[in-house]
C-alpha cells in the first residue's frame, strides 16, 4: 500500500502539486492520468525522493522512500527512459545500478532476459531505439525485484508488440501482488489494463477510483434510425427523456437501449436501426480535466 | 481537499517484510557498494580510458621532446637529466585528472543518470564519498602511469640519470596532487553541473585567470592560488618567476595542505548544493 498524503510542491508562485492525497493498492495496476502540466511527473519524482515536497509525504507501508534501507528493492521506478549514458553498454549500465544497491550481478542477465534485451546486452545505449531504451530502463527498475513499480509514460516509443508485452508484464506483476503505478497520456491504452485511476488536473487530485467507477461517470447515448423520427421524439420527450432529431435519426441521452426500443415497440413506431453508445474513458477524462488536446487515443 | 482511497485488494506479495528503515550505520556500510558502482561507471566509458591513455602518451612525448629537442634546462643552464624531466607531464596529468573528476558528476547530470543514483541511494553523501574515493584512486593511477611513462621515455631517450635524491619525494607529492585534482574536479562538477561549462571554467581559471592574477597580485598573495600550490608541489618554475615569487613560495607540505583545502571546499560546497537542489 502506498499512501500519498497532502503532497504539495510549489515552484515560485506556481503550484505544481496541490494538497494531493490518495492511496495506491497492492495487487492492482493504477493509472495516473492528467494532461501535460497536471503535476504527474512532479508527483512521481516526489514519490522517489528526487524532488522534495513543500508539504506532505509519501509512504510505503508507513515508511517514506528516503528512509528505506534498500529503496530499489521495494520500489522500482522509471521516470526518464532516456536516463542512461550513451557510451555505456546495457550490461554495464545495469551492473552499475545493481552494485549501488548491493544487488547480485546475476540479476543483470536475468532482467536483460526479462525485457528481451539479451542480444543487445553488450551494445552501447547510444545506439538503442527509444523502445529499447524503455526496455532497458524497465530492466533497471526490475533489478531489485521490487514490490512496487512506478513508471512514467513507459509505453512511449514502444511498437505495438512492445506495448502488448508491457501491458502483459505489468498485469502479471500486479496479479502476483505487486503494485503498479503508471502514468500515461494514452488513455485508450491505459484503459485496457489499469484497474484503478488517479486523475489529476492543474496540480490537483480530481479522482482516485476504480476504472469502472470512472466509466460509470459517462452518459450512455441511444441512437435510433426511424422513418417516424418526429413521433418518436415527441414520445421520448413525453417520458422525460432528452433527445434530439437529425433527419431520420434520434439521439437520446440519459436512457438505455431497452427502454427506447420498448417504447417504440409499444407505440408501433418502426425502427430501422438502434444503437447504444457509451462514452469512452478518454472523453470522460477530457471532461473531468477540462483539457482539450492533451490526451490521445492509443 | 478530499482524500479518496482505492480499496486494497489481495496482496499476496510479502511486501511488509522488505520494508526496513535505514540508519546512519547502514549508510556508512553502503559506501563500498557505492564505490563499486562508481568504479563500474568510470571504467565502462571509453572517454575515461582515452584520457588514461593520454597521460601515458603525454609522459612519453614530454620526456622525449625535452631529451631530443630542448636538451638544456633554461633556468639551470644544465643538460636535462632523467631526475629533472621524468615528471614534466604530471602538470598535464593534473589538468586531465580535474577533467575526469568533473565528468564523473556532470555526465550523470547530462544523461539523467544522477536521478537513478540518488533514487537508489537517498543518503546523498554516500554518493559524494564514493565519487571522491574513485576519483582519488583514478587520479593516483593516472599520476603513476604518467610518471612511469615519463621515466621510461627519459631513460630510453638517453638522458643521464642526474641527482636522484629528490625523486621519491617528487613522486609522492606529484601523486598527492593528481589524486586531489581529480577530487577537486568532482567538487567543481557538483557545483557547476554542466560538462562543458565546468571544464571550460576549470581550464580558463587554470590557464588564464590564475596567470593574470599571478602577474598582477603581489607574490605573497598569489602563492595562495590553487594552481600556484600545484606548481609548488611539482616544483615547477616558469618564465614569470622572480626573486620575489621564489622567496614567497610555500613549502611542499604547505602547498599540499592548501590544495587539499581548495579540494575540500569545492567538495563541501558541491555536497551542500546536492542536498539543497532537487535531483535532475
Amino acid at each position: 500500500m502506498i499512501t500519498v498524503s497532502a503532497l504539495t510542491k510549489r515552484y515560485g508562485s506556481r503550484v505544481a502539486v496541490s494538497d494531493m492525497t490518495f492511496d495506491i493498492a497492492a495487487g492492482r495496476v493504477t493509472g495516473f492520468v492528467g494532461p501535460n502540466g497536471a503535476g504527474k511527473s512532479t508527483t512521481m519524482r516526489m514519490m522517489v525522493g528526487l524532488t522534495r515536497p513543500d508539504h506532505g509525504d509519501v509512504r510505503y507501508h508507513g515508511v517514506s522512500y528516503t528512509q528505506l534501507r534498500h529503496p530499489t528493492r521495494v520500489v522500482g521506478s522509471v521516470l526518464d527512459a532516456g536516463a542512461m549514458h550513451p557510451g555505456r553498454t546495457a550490461r554495464e549500465h545495469l551492473r552499475a545500478m545493481a552494485a549501488l544497491s548491493s544487488i547480485p550481478a546475476r540479476r543483470v542477465d536475468e532482467v536483460l532476459h526479462e525485457v528481451g534485451l539479451d542480444t543487445a546486452a553488450d551494445q552501447r545505449a547510444g545506439g538503442f531505439s527509444l523502445g529499447m531504451r524503455q526496455r532497458l530502463a524497465l530492466a533497471g527498475a526490475l533489478l531489485g525485484e521490487p514490490d512496487v513499480l512506478l513508471l512514467d509514460e513507459p509505453s512511449n516509443g514502444l511498437d505495438p508488440d512492445g506495448i502488448r508485452w508491457l501491458r502483459n508484464s505489468l498485469s502479471d506483476f500486479a496479479a502476483n501482488g505487486g503494485t503498479v503505478f503508471v502514468s500515461s497520456h494514452l488513455i485508450g491504452e491505459l484503459a485496457m489494463f489499469a484497474d484503478d485511476l488517479v486523475v489529476v488536473g492543474g496540480g490537483k487530485l480530481l479522482a482516485a477510483e476504480p476504472v469502472a467507477a470512472t466509466l460509470a461517470r459517462g452518459e450512455t447515448i441511444v441512437v435510433v434510425r426511424t422513418p417516424d423520427a418526429a413521433e418518436l421524439g415527441r414520445l421520448l420527450h413525453s417520458h422525460d427523456i432528452n433527445c434530439s432529431a437529425n433527419g431520420d435519426r434520434i439521439t437520446a441521452t440519459g436512457t438505455d437501449l431497452s427502454t427506447v426500443s420498448q417504447l417504440a415497440f409499444d407505440h408501433r413506431i418502426q425502427v430501422i436501426e438502434i444503437t447504444e453508445v457509451s462514452r469512452s474513458l478518454e472523453e470522460i477524462l477530457l471532461d473531468m480535466t477540462g483539457a482539450s488536446a492533451e490526451f490521445a487515443a492509443a | 481537499m478530499t482524500a479518496i482511497t482505492i480499496p486494497d485488494t489481495a496482496n499476496v506479495r510479502p511486501t511488509a517484510t522488505r520494508i526496513v528503515t535505514r540508519t546512519r550505520q547502514n549508510d556508512v556500510a553502503a559506501v563500498p557498494a557505492a564505490i563499486t558502482s562508481e568504479w563500474i561507471k568510470l571504467r565502462s566509458l571509453r572517454s575515461n580510458r582515452a584520457i588514461f591513455g593520454l597521460t601515458v602518451v603525454a609522459g612519453v612525448v614530454m620526456s622525449w621532446v625535452l631529451a631530443t629537442f630542448v636538451k638544456t634546462d633554461p633556468y639551470e643552464h644544465k643538460p636535462f637529466t632523467v631526475a629533472n624531466t621524468f615528471m614534466t607531464a604530471t602538470w598535464l596529468t593534473t589538468v586531465l585528472a580535474v577533467i575526469v573528476g568533473i565528468l564523473m558528476y556532470t555526465s550523470e547530470v547530462q544523461h539523467g543518470t544522477i536521478a537513478n543514483t540518488i533514487a537508489a541511494q537517498p543518503a546523498r553523501w554516500v554518493t559524494v564519498a564514493a565519487k571522491a574515493t574513485v576519483a582519488a584512486g583514478f587520479g593516483l593511477a593516472m599520476g603513476v602511469v604518467g610518471i612511469i611513462a615519463g621515466f621510461v621515455s627519459a631513460v630510453a631517450s638517453g638522458m643521464d640519470m642526474g641527482d636522484t635524491s629528490g625523486m621519491a619525494a617528487a613522486v609522492a607529492w606529484g601523486l598527492v596532487l593528481t589524486s586531489l585534482a581529480a577530487v577537486l574536479g568532482v567538487g567543481i562538477g557538483m557545483i557547476i553541473r554542466h560538462s562543458s561549462a565546468a571544464v571550460s571554467t576549470a581550464l580558463v581559471w587554470t590557464f588564464v585567470i590564475e596567470n593574470l592574477i599571478r602577474s598582477l597580485a603581489p607574490a605573497n598573495l598569489s602563492r595562495f592560488l590553487p594552481f600556484s600550490a600545484a606548481n609548488g608541489l611539482l616544483s615547477i618554475r616558469s618564465a614569470g618567476d622572480t626573486t620575489e615569487t621564489l622567496a614567497a613560495a610555500l613549502s611542499r607540505p604547505q602547498d599540499a595542505l592548501l590544495f587539499a583545502a581548495y579540494t575540500s571546499a569545492a567538495l563541501i560546497a558541491g555536497t551542500v548544493l546536492l542536498y539543497r537542489r532537487d535531483a535532475d
